[in-house]
């Protein structure tokens, strides 16, 4: 009897060990950080592929080129026209979440469109993709949508070994312009190529100042070796980590959001480049780091400078252990 | 930090005069307007008529005067009403008399006072008074007739209880002994029953009166008025009854008069009679509260939802358990951390649930999703664009809904008659949603889902639709700004939820 009941604390934490570790909860997000340091009225920016894409262009932060833009149900007709000349490119929905209706085109040939899972589509296929995507089949809340073209990336081989199919990503967390945490996010077989922690994917979670592995979880989990690669995850080590922080930082003078997560891939030819920007960044990255967020964030507020500027916040942060 | 604490405290004063006021009214309604807080949808109201008929001596003007019952007793008065074509009346308040005045009559009166009365539960029939003029021994005319008396005096003792009752006891005694036949006048009505009595206490130095009123008991009619007599023993009086010597006002008695004064008093006329009916009738409690406030002159009572008509009152019965429901929905989403597909979607269910009973709703409800996941899932592979998709989710979820009621009546199974009663469009976006939850997140984390909701709207099924839940936020509907205090209090708890206390777990453990 007592024996069952330990078995079940055993899953549970104390809260005040919880408090003690610094970790964020959701209430105190929302209340405490989002609520505080982020104005509604600056969402759009952020939510909005295109217009996040236009602004970091404006200050020359990485991302992928844009090929065009598709408002209207009369205008994808005009498909072929807008990708004339790319024989690879992506189409996703410019309010859309967690992966969904992201068409990864690999090969386009000859009116047949081969997606990254090497299925084969037609323009009737793809013409329907498209119209599901405007009419708000995947965007937050089901409102109308526009669908974004943009090139491929080609990603860097550096993680060939890490991930199971998909793409990996670096999700850095950023607090009043600082990088305060980050993790790397790596595909599994289970969660089908996505890299969503609570479909599946393995979190590895990263030294702010090499950009080393400290640690990985898989579902919550803490592990060693990638389940389908086998790859020794603490071998990881992302390159052009100062890259990758500073497209962070600089995105917070682009939005003025105090707390975001930026989503950044690293690209073969392009170096590091920003994916995405989320205005309500999931707390996951806590588990991939064994270390809580408000903790960083109190350090953030009681010993880091407040006048610098996107590059002097990343050197500080490389530079600086508390 | 600091203004976090300063919003808590002003929601926390709110929340705390929101209490303050709601107890102030909770208690004002149920001491004024007799509100429960059992869900007790009638309450007993008893009608008293007293008849009285006289004939009107030629020429001279007519006075009436009736003893009221006295208030504050086991019954209270919810209305009064005198009936006398022509009449002026009023009350006399400070002797507790109703006047009715009139010129010069010539045939037969009838006048009417009608008071209607409700059970309240207090005083037990022991009225305390400042000690009454103690009682002068009646003078005996000679010896004999003194030891005639002691003689009675001396059997009595012999009977058991209190002083009254032994008397009492004595003067019913079946049959007779011969010296209290003999002491009885051959008329024995209940006046000189009582009378008697009350001479033989005299004797024994014992002051005592006759109470009169009715006894209340269904469908009395024509009546004379029930006689007690009250003895004053200690420091209060104690009411007996005449036959039995049972002490004490019975339950259901309601004085009209006691001791010297008399009940009726009719000047200008002769042969005067009063005669009572009772009959006994059931109101909503509502009403009867609106009937009280009434009588109170209050009129507060025409400015709340109990005075609606009950069309309305209904409707607004069934709002006021929402916000109740919603505090769960959002103590389960923030301290508990339950994730539910839509935020009040489980909610819609319950309430649909309360309306089809639980056990057929529930069979019902899953089949309508089961069979709208399975068609759902057909669509999916025609490739239709979102709006006319779950449009035509919405009609099948309809064509399912007429189908399960047609076969449920042929086959009569109540279960599936309850079809009709879930919302529709509701009903198709839980489908909607199922289903892409199914193809995105996969099979594991949309059942997750679905269980969840259903979890949800169990609890919050079996909190609404509790009679006693309801009749309390109906009844004492000023509870629902304590909700929305506690609500928006909630809107600050910024502590880790239940289920991160899990998530988080791995955070803690030592490596
Ligand atoms: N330009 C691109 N090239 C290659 N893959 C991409 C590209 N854009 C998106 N993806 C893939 O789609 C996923 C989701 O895209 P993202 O822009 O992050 O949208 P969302 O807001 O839905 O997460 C990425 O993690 C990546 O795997
Ligand atoms: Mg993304």
């Amino acid at each position: 009897m007592f024996a069952s009941l330990k078995n079940i604390f055993a899953f549970f934490s104390m809260p005040q060990k919880l408090r003690a570790k610094g970790v964020l909860g959701m209430n105190a997000r929302n209340y405490f950080v989002i609520g505080k340091y982020n104005k509604r009225s600056l969402y759009p920016l952020v939510d909005d592929k295109v217009q996040t894409k236009k602004l970091a262009n404006g200050i020359n932060i990485n991302t992928p080129h844009m090929i065009g833009v598709i408002e209207h149900q009369y205008e994808v007709k005009d498909l072929l026209k807008i990708v004339e000349g790319h024989d690879e490119f992506v189409i996703k929905p410019a309010h859309g979440s967690q992966g969904k209706g992201v068409l990864v085109i690999k090969n386009y040939q000859d009116g047949i469109f081969t997606t990254a899972s090497g299925k084969k589509l037609h323009f009737n296929d793809v013409y329907q993709h498209i119209s599901n995507l405007l009419s708000g089949l995947y965007s937050l809340g089901g409102q109308y949508d526009v669908a974004l073209i943009e090139e491929l990336v080609h990603f860097s081989d550096a993680f060939q070994n890490f991930s199971y199919q998909g793409i990996p990503d670096v999700r850095v967390i950023i607090y009043k312009g600082y990088p305060i945490m980050s993790m790397m996010r790596l595909a599994t077989k289970e969660s089908d190529g996505r890299a969503n922690l609570h479909q599946g994917a393995v979190g590895v979670g990263l030294d702010m100042q090499t950009g080393k592995a400290v640690q990985a979880v898989s579902h919550n989990m803490p592990i060693l070796i990638h389940p389908d690669t086998q790859a020794d995850l603490m071998t990881l080590k992302v390159p052009f980590w100062r890259e990758h922080l500073l497209i962070g930082s600089q995105a917070y003078e682009m939005t003025g959001l105090g707390y975001m997560g930026a989503d950044i891939v690293l690209d073969k030819e392009r170096g590091p480049m920003m994916l995405e920007l989320n205005a309500r960044p999931g707390l996951a990255v806590q588990i991939a780091n064994g270390r809580g967020l408000k903790e960083a964030i109190k350090k953030v507020d009681k010993y880091y400078p407040q006048n610098l500027n996107a590059e002097e916040r990343v050197d500080f942060v490389l530079n600086n252990r508390f | 930090m600091k203004k976090i604490f300063s919003v808590r405290g002003i929601l926390g004063l709110f929340l705390l005069l929101a209490t303050i006021y709601a107890s102030v009214a909770t208690y004002y309604k149920i001491k004024h307007w007799g509100f429960s807080y059992k869900p007790t949808e009638r309450s007993d109201v008893w009608t008293v008529d007293a008849h009285i008929s006289f004939q009107p001596i030629a020429g001279q003007p007519i006075e009436v005067s009736l003893a009221s019952p006295s208030v504050g007793q086991k019954y209270k008065i919810l209305s009064e009403d005198v009936v006398a074509q022509g009449y002026t009346s009023e009350k006399n308040v400070k002797n507790n008399r109703i006047i009715m005045k009139s010129k010069p009559r010539k045939n037969v009166q009838d006048l009417y006072y009608r008071i209607m009365l409700y059970d309240n539960a207090d005083t037990k029939g022991k009225i305390y008074e400042t000690a009454p003029k103690k009682v002068e021994k009646p003078k005996f005319e000679d010896e004999y007739q003194e030891g005639q008396i002691m003689d009675l005096l001396a059997l009595a003792d012999r009977k058991e209880g209190s002083s009254p009752q032994r008397i009492i006891r004595l003067l019913n005694e079946e049959p007779l002994q011969p010296e209290v036949d003999a002491f009885l006048p051959v008329k024995r009505t209940q006046q000189i029953m009582a009378e008697k009595i009350i001479y033989l206490l005299a004797v024994k130095g014992i002051t005592a009166r006759v109470v009169r009123g009715v006894k209340l008991s269904e469908n009395k009619r024509s009546t004379p008025a029930d006689l007690m007599v009250e003895a004053y023993e200690g420091s209060k009086w104690i009411p007996y009854n005449i036959t039995t010597g049972k002490a004490g006002l019975p339950k259901d008695f309601i004085t009209f008069q006691r001791g010297g004064v008399s009940l009726l008093d009719v000047t200008g006329g002769e042969n005067s009679q009063i005669r009572f009916s009772v009959v006994k009738s059931v109101i909503s409690s509502f009403k009867m509260a609106g009937r009280r406030a009434k009588y109170e002159d209050s009129r507060l009572f025409d400015y709340t939802i109990y005075n609606l008509p009950s069309l309305e009152q209904n409707v607004l019965k069934w709002l006021m358990i929402f916000p109740l429901g919603i505090m769960l929905v959002v103590i389960l989403r923030n301290i508990i951390g339950i994730q539910t597909m839509g935020t009040f979607t489980p909610m819609l269910i319950a309430m649909s649930l309360v309306k089809t009973g639980f056990v057929s709703g529930f069979i019902c409800f899953t089949l309508i999703v089961g069979f709208g996941l399975l068609i759902r899932g057909w669509l999916t592979r025609l490739n239709l664009l979102l709006v006319p998709r779950i449009s035509a989710v919405v009609i099948f979820v309809i064509v399912i809904m007429q189908m399960l009621t047609i076969f449920g009546y042929q086959l009569d199974y109540k279960i599936l008659a309850t079809a009709a009663f879930f919302p529709i469009i509701i009903t198709a976006w839980i489908i909607e949603r199922a289903s892409i939850t199914w193809e995105e997140e996969g099979a594991r984390n949309a059942t997750k889902q679905i269980v969840n909701t259903l979890l949800v709207a169990v609890v919050t099924y079996f909190v609404i639709s509790s009679t006693y839940i309801r009749h309390i936020m109906f009844a004492f509907n000023e509870w629902n700004i304590v909700i929305l205090a506690i609500v928006m209090l909630l809107g600050t708890y910024t502590g880790y939820r239940l289920s991160e206390l899990k998530r988080f777990a791995p955070l803690t453990k030592e490596k």
